[in-house]
Formats: C-alpha cells, structure tokens, sequence
C-alpha cells in the first residue's frame, strides 16, 4: 500500500510537474494563459499510438517524432492565433478552449472515443530499495526528472533562460536590453509545448488514451500553478509534489477515492490559497498594479 | 550621431508629439526639459522604439491606434520602424522611468541582463568590475532580489544595467525623482562621469538648474512641442522663457 | 393623458433606438423571438427558443461579474448548479413549486457566491481564476460521493413543471430572460455600474477613493450568483432534471465563450452570443461527428478576426462615435445626432491638434 502510494506520487508527480512547468514558463514570458497546454499531452499520446500501433515504429523514435511533431504544431498555432490575439486576454482563453476542443474532436474523430494503449519500452518489474516498480515506471520517472534538471538548468545557466526570466519580469525593459522579446516568447511557447508532449509521450505506455484525457491533467496543473505560485518554476515542482501525494492518498485511502481526487487537490489549492494568496513560491510585490 | 526630424506621435486622436526636432552629437550630454505630462517620456519611448512596439503589441485595439511620423537617425543610418531590440543593439539605449529593474531577479542577474548583447566572458567581465566601482552598492546587494533594494539603489542599479549594455548613446528619463538631495547630487556626478567616459547622453530631468548646469546643451519640450534650445545662459537669458518654462 | 405618455414613449423610442441601427436590430431580434413561437409548433424548435433565454441570462451574469468587476470567474457554473440541485431537491423532497423552489434556488446561489467571494477577496487576477474554477468541481466530486442525495451521474430527475404547455414555458422563460437581462444592464449603466468600473480599471485607486471594494465585489458576486441561480433553477424545472452537467468546467466554458465571442463587458454582447451560438450549436446536430469541431472552428476563425467580439465588430462597422461628445451615431450620419459636430473621417484629423 504505501509503497503503491510512493510510486504513483512520483510518477503521477513528476509529470505534473512537467506539464506545470510549462504552462507556467509561458504564462510568465507571455501572459497566456494556455487552457490548450494539455491537449498537447493528449496529441502526443495519440501521435505516439500511431506511430508505433499503425507505422510500427519503435517506441524511442516514435516518441523523438511525437515530441516534435507537437512541437510544431503547437508553435503555428501561437504564431497564428495566439500571438496575435495577445492584448485581448480573454480572447486568448476562449481561443485556447476552443483549440484545445479542436484536438478533441479531431482525436475523436480518427481515433473514436475508445481507450487505447501504446506499449511501453520495458517489460517485467524490479525492486529498488524493496518497493516493487515496473520497469516501465521506472524509465518514465528518470527520464521526466533529467528533463525536469535540464530545463532548470536551461533557465538559471544559459543566456537564454535569463533572457526568458527577464522578459517574463518586464517586457518593455527586456526590449530595451536588446532581447528580442517576440522570438524569445515564441521560442518559449515551443519549450513549453514540448515540455508538454514529452510528458504525454512519456506517461502514454502507464495511462490509457482518450480524447478528452486533457481535461483533467488541465484543472489539476491549474491547482499546482496556483498553489506554487504563478510563474514559479520552483513553486511549480513543489505543487505538483503535493498534489501528486494528496491524489494518490486519496485514491488509496478514501473508497470511491477516485470520483474525489480533483476535487480534494482543488480542496487543497484552496486551502493554501487563502493562507498565502501568492501561493507556495510567488513573490508577493506590494504596489504592483 | 542622433537625429529627429519632425517626429509626430498621435495615440488615437491626441497628439503626444507635434514635429519634434533635436540633434545630439558625439560626445555629448544634451538636457531635455518640460512640464509634466509634455511629451518627455513619449519622446524617449518613440526614439528608442517603444512606441511602435507598444502599436504592434496592442494592434487591433483601440489603443493600439498610434500613428508615428518623422525620421529618426541614429549614427546615420535610420531607425524609425525598427524593433527596440535593433535599436539597443545599434548601441542606442534607453534608461526608462520608474527604473523598471526586472524585480524578481537578483541584482547580478539584472546587470547580466543588461549584457545581454555583450559578446564573450572578458568584456562581460570587464563592464561589470565598471559598474561596480561606479556604483559599489551594487556590489554589496549582488545576489539581493532586485525588488527589495531602495529607490536610490533601484536606480543606480537601472543605470548600471543600462550601462552593462555598453551603450554608444543612453537616454535617461528622469533618474532623480524620489532620491534625497544627497543621493541626487551623486548620482548627477556619476552621470557626469559617465558621459566624460566617452558615452554620448540624453538626459530627461526636472531638475531644471542641475540639468541645465551639467548638459551642454538643452531643449525644452512643452505641450508636445520643442519650446526652445540652446546653453544655460542662451535659455536662462529668455525672460519668458525663464519664468513661464524653467521656473528659475 | 395616456396619449402624451405615448407620444414620449414613441419619442424616445425614435430618438434612443431608430437613431443607432445596433439599437434597432437588437430591438427586432428580440421582438422576432418573442413573436416566433406562436408560429411554431414543433417542440424542438420551442426548446431551443426557451434555453436561449435562459442560456442568455447566464451569461450575462458571468459579464456581469467577469467584464464589469473584473473578476474574471472561470467557475460560473457552480451557481447555476448549485440552484439547480436545490430547486430540484426542494421540490422533489419538500414539493414545493417551482415558484417558490426558484427563487430559493437562486437565493442558495447568492450564498454560494458568499463562500466563492469571501476566500476570493484576498486573491487577484489569475489567481482568483483559477481559484474560481476550483469550486464547482469540489462540488461535482461531492455531488458524485454522496450518490444516495443527489443521484451520481444520473441526477434528480422527475420534478415538476413550470407549466402545462411547451408554449407557455417558453414564453415564461422569454419574458424571464429579456426581463433579467434588461435588469443586468440597468445595473451595469448605473452608478453601481460605474463603481465596478472603477474597481476593474484599478482596486487600489477606488479603494483609495473611499469606495468599499470589498463590499462592492463581494456584492457583484451575490448579484451574479442570484441571476445565474434563477437561470439555473428554471433550467433545472424546464428540463426536469438536475444533473453533474450543470457544474461541468465545460458549462462554465460555455459562458465565457458565449460572452466573449458575443463581446465582453457589453452585456447585450454576452445575449448575443447566445442567441447566434446556441442555436448554431443545435443546427450543426445535422453533421453529429463534427459537430463540436465545426463550433470550436467558428469561435476560433471569428475571434482570430474580431478579437473583440462580433458585436463590438459590427458597431464599429455601423455606428461611428462622435469626437467631441462620445454620443454614438449611425454611420450614414455626417453630423453628430447631440453635438451636431461633423463626423467625416478628414475633417475629426485636420481639427486634432494640440491638447493644450
Ligand atoms: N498611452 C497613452 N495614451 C494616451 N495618452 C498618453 C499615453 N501615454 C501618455 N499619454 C499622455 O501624453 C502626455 C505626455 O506624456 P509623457 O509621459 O510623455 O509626459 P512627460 O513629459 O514624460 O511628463 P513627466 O515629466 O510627468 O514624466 C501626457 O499628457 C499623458 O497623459
Ligand atoms: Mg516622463
């Protein structure tokens, strides 16, 4: 029991954090609130179905082509209809459903609303420290936290992430630093995406695919966001830890646990909210208008 | 080395600049003066590219309709309708009111920032030992988070910032306003000094008599106008200019 | 006596709607929906009619809320929800009628937007968004634990009915929908209005003014809990059925669609989108398999193209606003309709000079 608790926090865990972390980098550099983040976990996944189920590739390669393919996709759709739209910021909301309903309905359309499952690379299981993981989880874990590593390190050792950093603090000033504020959000809206799609692909062989597998993970990264603090990196990974644990508590402990998982990690969200209204790790600047 | 020529700014139908001309040369340290609410900082935020950007950004909108006419040079070459990005990497940089340092990052963060288009590690290095022994605080507050410091340090940290861009000409917008007289009359040394260095200055204050004292010469700018221009003692010798612009 | 009263009616009525055409369609559109149902007899079409109203009135509140307060709601379903489950519990276990089980419905409503407002208070911007969509999913997982009080999945179903014929429903709910959503945008033109404007522009500067935010937002929220109560509790009447649909993330999405798509912080935007996107919705019943694409494709296309909304889109297009003295006019006008100042596009240029 508790080491079933253990595995599926860190798992569940980690790829909350990964899709946080994305969500929040380009809410921070752009002001978007992207409600379509996870319908990008969700083409992953299917891209990755059809990969390996109709192509019949190998699950690596696969997953490289989904994370890409994603990619891509995701950055035409900010270029097209969501950069343009930046000022109206709910516009950009509504867009953002509207997108995320789009995958939706194009998954359903080709896919059908049945589950589906991708296989995964391992097979078998193995014990580490006496707790009994599948391989598979395993993998899926290591991978989403060197991911993880790397985009911290991209954004506090690289030119780069302090470019992001500065304009996510102040766009007019990053101009006026010589930062192209414009490539570097759309270079943002691609990391974030791609943050994305690496999660879908990576926790496609452990889930199931649906088309509206999206919605879910979104109301759950939205609690993580808050309770970590918008835009916090930090706060975002600390978040999803909670939540993770708090889920899989309830899922484990409480019968009927599952109707209740979103509902008590929201519960939670709440909770921290009213005792600091900037989250785990915002910063509160006073005066800030 | 900057030119304007006839700018005219218009955020939908008020006109924020009405064929504005000024000249700064190579070297150096040009006062530009005004009410509140003149056009100063419009005029700051048109050269160094703002104004258009800011039409980009909120095209579509209903503050979005700005209309900018005139020409700008810069070193010759010109500049109006360039991103402010390519306009801070032609060596043009703006100081902006209020100081705008990026607040959650720390105070050696922010300068680094500043380097942004600063090439290889040595000059890097370099520009910021500069910064440092121009303004030491800054040294003492490194891994601060940029939020937290004082007025005064927020704006020597602006300064410093801007400077870390090595610019061949910085505009400031008032980098005096909430500073103690003592605080003040340093950091108009240190600008002084700056411009002795070699980095050609606009200077935007309303310190008129300090302003006017230092800057070799001066325009000034009232209701969206260049008023008049000239050295302190051409300005200060205008009756009516003395008493109804500088209040002297 | 009467005759003079009518003739100002008449006056205003040509001075105040015939002058501005937005005016005037609006004012068609809703008689057409008034006359309509007495030539239809088919209770699709009736039904389609009726939730327009009341979809209307929802999304109004969330304008109500979200446009003019600012506080931008992401989980306005809970008070439609939250009104439906208690018209239909009040009903079923009490028999109350829907009279009664409505207003009580929405006054439950106004309570829930204390519990949504009071924590909301403290938070600003994104945070109160998100915070906000939190709620009506609590509740859905709460709806779904306790199964033997609310029905789980299924719902409570066999309530009462408003009325003994689809007609009368629908002419109930006509009247109910274009009565509230008048009322709705009474308030927002009233000081209170200018009040909540002032709080969305800036909290800090109202507060500073001697306004009660506080007070004010948190009776933005009971207000807009009670009309979005009163929309959910007819609906839960009308369609006999209280069900987990009506505290859906999706529902909430719907009026923010609604809203935006007609327009935001207008009101007559918000019923707007209604009334073009809902029947839109039923109409595109005829492709089932695409059906939500189509409508997703819509909103997406139209709002790439009218970021502000399609009303906003089209007063721009036929209405002018005068330079001097706001008024708006027609765009055919060329003098202003108050101010009698010229509206052609060169001479508004040649007279901007100089603010001084
Ligand atoms: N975005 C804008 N839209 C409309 N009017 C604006 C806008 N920005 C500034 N203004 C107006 O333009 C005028 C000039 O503003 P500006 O900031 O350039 O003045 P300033 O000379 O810098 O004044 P101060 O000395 O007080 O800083 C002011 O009257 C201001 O209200
Ligand atoms: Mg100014």
């Amino acid at each position: 029991m508790l080491a079933n608790i253990l595995v599926t926090t860190l798992v569940n865990g980690a790829a909350y954090a990964m899709l946080a972390v994305g969500f929040s980098l380009i809410f921070g550099v752009g002001r978007i609130i992207n409600l379509a983040h996870t319908a990008y976990y969700m083409l992953a996944g299917y891209s990755i179905f059809t990969l390996v189920r109709v192509a019949g590739l190998a699950y690596v390669p696969a997953m490289a082509l989904s994370i890409l393919l994603v990619t891509v996709v995701a950055v035409l759709c900010y270029k097209l209809l969501i950069d343009p739209m930046r000022e109206h910021e709910t516009t950009v909301l509504i867009i953002t459903i509207a997108l995320a309903l789009v995958f939706q309905e194009l998954m359903l359309k080709y896919f059908g609303g049945h589950f589906r499952s991708v296989p995964g690379v391992a097979e078998g299981s193995l014990s580490i420290l006496g707790v009994q993981v599948t391989r598979q989880q395993a993998i899926t874990c290591a991978v989403l936290a060197v991911i993880l590593a790397a985009v911290w390190l991209l954004l506090h050792r690289t030119r780069f992430g302090l470019a992001v950093r500065a304009t996510a603090q102040d766009m007019e000033a990053a101009n006026l630093m010589g930062m192209d504020v414009s490539r570097i959000a759309t270079l943002t809206a691609a990391v974030s995406a791609a943050l994305s799609a690496a999660a879908g692909a990576l926790v496609a062989p452990l889930n199931i695919l649906e088309p509206h597998m999206w919605l879910n993970p979104l109301t759950i990264i939205l609690a993580i966001i808050v309770l970590g603090g918008m835009g916090s990196i930090k706060g975002s990974i600390y978040g999803a830890a909670i939540i993770a644990l708090s889920e899989s508590l309830v899922i484990f402990l409480i019968p009927q646990g599952s109707f209740l998982k979103g509902a008590f990690s929201l519960l939670i969200m709440i909770i921290v909210l009213l005792i600091r209204p900037e989250g785990l790790f915002g910063v509160a600047l006073e005066g800030e208008r | 080395m900057l030119e304007v020529k006839n700018l005219t700014v218009c955020y939908d139908t008020a006109m924020l600049l009405n064929e504005v001309s000024l000249k700064v040369n190579r070297g150096e340290l040009v006062g530009l003066v005004g009410p509140n609410g003149a056009g100063k900082t419009t005029l700051m935020r048109a050269i160094s590219g703002l104004v258009l950007w800011e039409r980009q950004m909120k095209r579509g909108t209903r503050a979005g309709n700005i209309t900018l006419t005139g020409e700008v040079y810069f070193q010759g070459q010109r500049i109006d309708g360039l991103p402010p990005h390519r306009i801070a990497r032609m060596g043009l940089v703006l100081c902006p009111e209020r100081r705008r340092p990026f607040s959650e990052l720390s105070v050696e963060e922010n300068l680094k920032a500043g380097a942004y288009r600063v090439r290889g590690r040595r000059a890097y290095r370099d520009t910021l030992e500069l910064v440092y022994q121009m303004f030491p605080v800054l040294q003492k507050r490194a891994r601060q988070v940029s939020a937290t410091l004082s007025g005064g340090e927020q704006q020597m940290l602006a300064l410093g910032r801007a400077l870390m861009t090595r610019p061949v000409l910085l505009c400031i917008d008032e980098p005096s306003t909430g500073l103690s007289p003592l605080i003040k009359g340093e950091l108009f040394a240190k600008i002084g000094e700056i411009n002795r260095s070699g980095i050609t200055m606009l200077l935007v204050e309303q310190d008129v008599r300090q302003t006017l004292a230092m800057a070799g010469r001066s325009y000034i700018l009232s209701h969206s106008k260049i008023v008049a221009q000239g050295k302190k003692d051409e300005l200060m010798a205008d009756e009516t200019i003395r008493q109804s612009y500088l209040g002297l | 006596m009467i005759r003079v009263w009518l003739l100002r009616l008449y006056r205003d009525f040509k001075g105040d709607i015939l002058a501005l055409p937005g005016r005037t369609l609006a004012c068609l559109a809703v008689l057409a929906l008034f006359i309509a149902p007495l030539f239809i007899r088919d209770t699709y079409i009736l039904r389609i009619i009726t939730l327009t109203a009341v979809y209307a009135v929802f999304a109004a509140s969330w304008d109500l809320l979200s446009g003019y307060v600012g506080q931008l709601n992401l989980g306005h379903a809970l008070f439609f929800g939250v009104a439906a489950y208690t018209s239909a519990m009040l009903n079923l276990h009490l028999g109350l009628p829907p009279v009664l089980t409505i207003p009580l419905g929405a006054l439950a409503a106004v309570m829930a937007g204390l519990v949504v407002g009071i924590p909301c208070l403290r938070l600003k911007g994104q945070y109160l968004s998100l915070a906000t969509l939190a709620f009506p999913i609590i509740l859905k997982g709460l709806v779904y634990l306790f199964k033997e009080y609310t029905g789980g999945e299924l719902g409570i179903s066999g309530i009462s009915r408003l009325a003994g014929s689809r007609l009368v429903e629908c002419y109930i709910a006509l009247a109910l929908g274009a009565v509230l959503c008048f009322l709705i945008w009474k308030i927002t033109d009233s000081n209170l209005g200018l009040i909540f404007h002032a709080i969305r522009e800036d909290e800090i500067t109202a507060r500073a003014s001697g306004i009660n935010t506080t007070a004010y937002k948190l009776l933005a929220f009971c207000l807009s809990g009670l009309f979005a109560g009163i929309a959910g509790g007819f609906f839960a009447h009308y369609m006999r059925l209280a069900g987990p649909f009506t505290l859906d993330v999706l529902l909430s999405f719907q009026a923010i669609i609604w809203t935006i798509f007609g327009g935001i912080t207008t009101i007559y935007g918000s019923v707007a989108g209604v009334i073009i996107l809902f029947p839109l919705m039923e109409i595109l019943r005829a492709f089932p398999e695409i059906r939500m694409l189509l409508f997703a494709a819509v909103i997406v296309i139209v709002l790439r193209f009218m970021p502000e909304g399609v009303v906003p889109w089209f007063l721009d297009r036929v209405e002018k606003e005068c330079p001097r003295c706001k008024e708006r006019n027609a765009f055919t006008r060329t003098r202003c309709r108050v101010c009698r100042v010229s509206l052609s596009e060169r001479e508004v240029r040649a007279r901007t000079t100089t603010r001084a």
